[in-house]
């Protein structure tokens, strides 16, 4: 039997645990800053004198840190751990992947600091500021080196799902965010170009960067952990390639009704529906996440569970009838935070929870936080994306009545804001939680000299109840 | 899949169509949108926005007001945006050329501002803006931060910018609140926002009807 560690885990943990613990740090900051901005929705008077705090400036700043900070800080850590594994040697050019790390670490800080004091761009999914971009760039060039070689001198000719995910999620953020950077900074196109230029961003940043991160843990996790092959794996290509024809064009579809070329949003329209096919293809593969054992396994299929709801809630909210009255109103953030958190995190942390152990050689170090933290999470997310599609109907039903203020509306979605505080609050404990426990397991790696060479699986996995 | 170079190519391929189709193919049909010009009144649309106007836009997008307010009205028949008064035409794509910064926004929290300044039956003024600024309310957050208190009385002039105050919001004895150079272009730019110019491409392509022929069928989305 192949020991569980290999020496491919034990020789590369520096760049692993630099990604890994500022992700934890940033998902804790962004916690409390999108915690701030949820009480300010409800409550506009809450910190609204200083103006570092203020509503507009919160809820841009909760999202770079987030995307950022904790999404591509973890997302990029588990994509070289894969990568390197898959590739079945040691990670090669560490030394770049440590420095890269670094160095997007302070372009964050800096783009956070930027939102702060008046920089923000206004931009969904694009908060960060012109000047923050160049490092952004180099240093993910320089994280994805390690990943890129890994990927390129993997010893088995054929490639695998998870392989293809990563290694697309690699290649494709530097090129879309150039071209976002030339068309709305450096050479802004001009008007409405700029609305379509950064929902293209924005929609390609989700689909063909951070979906694919998340992916590339499941289709990692779930046959490593159930032992079992993917069922209908032919498929799993053509589900990547629809992914990534399609993907990008469902942009347009805020911009259903608005002072746009229609084909934008038609386009749009019809490749969210086209996207199903995907999400299928996915569900099909992944379908043994929902039965195995393992709490790093019930992240996996709560994140595919609700990765494959959003989609169908995007393609649903693109039809006219639907969009007129769910367009601009909570739903959107729901959406958000459903494949932001439900989706993408939770596939994340799943693969948090099946790596650190093998990266570090130690199991974790409470199995108790670990069942606290999923317990969190999927109450948090369920509360969350509830209560914010509560204040959607209310907010969509109301805006269609033009005898309602909107001291009224505010009014009355005032219950349904306060849940989605409380979910907020119960996702940053969760969140806590993780990072404690991440904080220390990882406290014993500087003093072990000798790299655990076998452990069981068993022993590693966090047990469910 | 075993070859690097299929997986290299197909990945530059898809996403090339998207970025060409999408975001090259609106910039080849709006990017160089040219005003129009109207013959009538000698002179072309959409104008300029003020130098304090300009100024203003930069406030508002730092401090994020694209969060809770669009720009952007939809268009009679599609969504309620006509009945609250926003607007008597959709806004097109000409609406915006002039802007270095467009904030459409994606999120109604509070009332779309694209015919702010030319609201029916009253539009607000400078004053009813300032001092929803300074109050704020039950479902706006106050922006004291862009306002001054300042001392008056022996020594220190009162200020004729000085915010007309009553009830609870009424500063002690002896100061007033003086709004600071960005609250009054952050106004400025608010009240400049205003589409009142019917561009042709502003309303929905009917058919004439033709001579003795049965009334053909209604395209577009006309009310």
């Amino acid at each position: 039997m192949k020991p569980e560690v290999t020496a491919t885990d034990s020789s590369s943990p520096a760049p692993l645990v630099v990604l890994l613990l500022s992700g934890l740090l940033w998902l804790v900051a962004s916690g409390l800053l999108g915690l701030t901005a949820s009480i300010q929705l409800h409550s506009p008077r809450f910190l609204s004198d200083c103006p570092v705090l203020t509503y507009g400036r919160m809820g841009a700043m909760a999202e770079t840190a987030f995307v950022y900070g904790w999404l591509a800080n973890a997302g990029l850590a588990l994509a070289l751990w894969i990568l390197g594994r898959l590739a079945g040697e040691p990670l090669r050019a560490q030394n770049w992947a440590v420095a890269g790390a670094v160095f997007w670490n302070l372009g964050v800080a800096a783009a956070v600091a930027g939102v702060a004091t008046g920089d923000a761009t206004g931009f969904a999914l694009l908060g960060l500021p012109g000047y923050v971009h160049m490092i952004l760039l180099f240093s993910y060039a320089a994280i994805a080196v390690s990943g890129i070689l890994a990927w390129h001198g993997r010893l088995r000719q054929v490639s695998y799902a998870s392989q293809w995910y990563a290694a697309a999620a690699l290649i494709v953020f530097p090129w879309i965010l150039s071209v976002a950077h030339v068309m709305l900074f450096s050479a802004p196109a001009r008007g409405v170009v700029q609305a379509v230029t950064a929902g293209w961003y924005a929609q390609c940043a989700w689909t063909l960067w951070l979906a694919p991160l998340a992916l590339s843990v499941a289709y990692y996790v779930v046959p490593r952990v159930t032992g079992r092959v993917l069922p209908s794996y032919e498929f799993a290509a053509l589900g990547f390639w629809c992914l990534v024809f399609v993907g990008g064009l469902t942009g347009g579809r805020h911009l259903l009704g608005g002072p746009v070329p229609a084909w934008i949003a038609s386009v749009a329209v019809v490749s969210s529906a086209l996207l199903l096919f995907h999400v299928l293809i996915v569900l099909l593969n992944l379908r043994g996440a929902f039965s195995g054992g393992g709490l790093s396994l019930r992240f996996v299929a709560f994140g595919i569970a609700a990765y494959a709801v959003g989609a169908l809630g995007d393609a649903a909210t693109s039809f006219h009838a639907v969009a007129a009255r769910t367009q601009f109103t909570y739903f959107d953030d729901a959406a958000r935070q459903l494949a932001l958190y439900g989706a993408v995190s939770a596939m994340l942390f799943g693969g948090i929870y099946f790596a650190v152990p093998r990266i570090t050689g130690r199991a974790w170090l409470s199995g108790g936080l670990v069942r606290a933290h999923l317990f969190l999470t999927i109450a948090g997310v369920l509360l969350l994306v509830g209560s914010l599609c509560g204040a959607a109907l209310v907010q969509g039903r109301d805006l269609s009545d033009p005898a309602v203020a909107f001291s009224a509306i505010a009014l009355h979605t005032r219950p349904w804001l306060v849940a989605a505080t409380a979910a907020q609050a119960v996702l940053l404990l969760g969140n806590v939680a993780l990072a404690m426990n991440f904080i220390g397991t990882g406290c014993g790696i500087l003093n072990v000299s000798e790299p655990a060479s076998f452990n069981p699986p068993a022993a590693m996995e966090a047990r469910a109840p | 899949m075993r070859s690097n170079v299929i997986f290299l190519v197909g990945l530059f391929a898809a996403l090339g169509i998207s970025w060409t189709g999408i975001v090259l193919g609106s910039h080849a049909q709006l990017g160089f949108l040219p005003p129009y010009y109207d013959d009538n009144q000698g002179t072309s649309f959409p104008q300029w926005m003020p130098g304090a106007a300009a100024q203003g836009q930069l406030v508002y997008r730092d401090l994020g007001c694209a969060a809770c307010h669009t720009q952007q009205v939809r268009r009679p028949g599609f969504g309620y945006d006509q009945a609250r008064g926003w607007g008597d035409r959709q806004s097109v794509a000409r609406d915006y050329i002039y802007q270095p910064f467009p904030q459409l926004g994606l999120s109604r929290v509070g009332p779309d501002l694209t015919n702010l300044a030319d609201r029916k039956p009253t539009a607000p003024d400078e004053e009813d803006l300032l001092r929803m600024l300074y109050a704020g309310s039950e479902d706006m957050p106050a922006y004291r931060f862009l306002f001054e208190e300042r001392r008056v009385g022996v020594g220190a002039q009162h200020s004729d910018l000085a915010l007309n105050l009553t009830g609870a919001l009424e500063p002690p004895r002896g100061r007033e609140i003086v709004p600071s150079a960005r609250a009054r272009e952050l106004v400025a730019y608010l009240l400049s926002l205003r589409t009142t110019y019917d561009y042709p491409e502003a309303f929905p392509y009917v058919p004439p009807k033709a001579e003795g022929a049965a009334a053909p069928a209604k395209t577009g989305g006309e009310k």
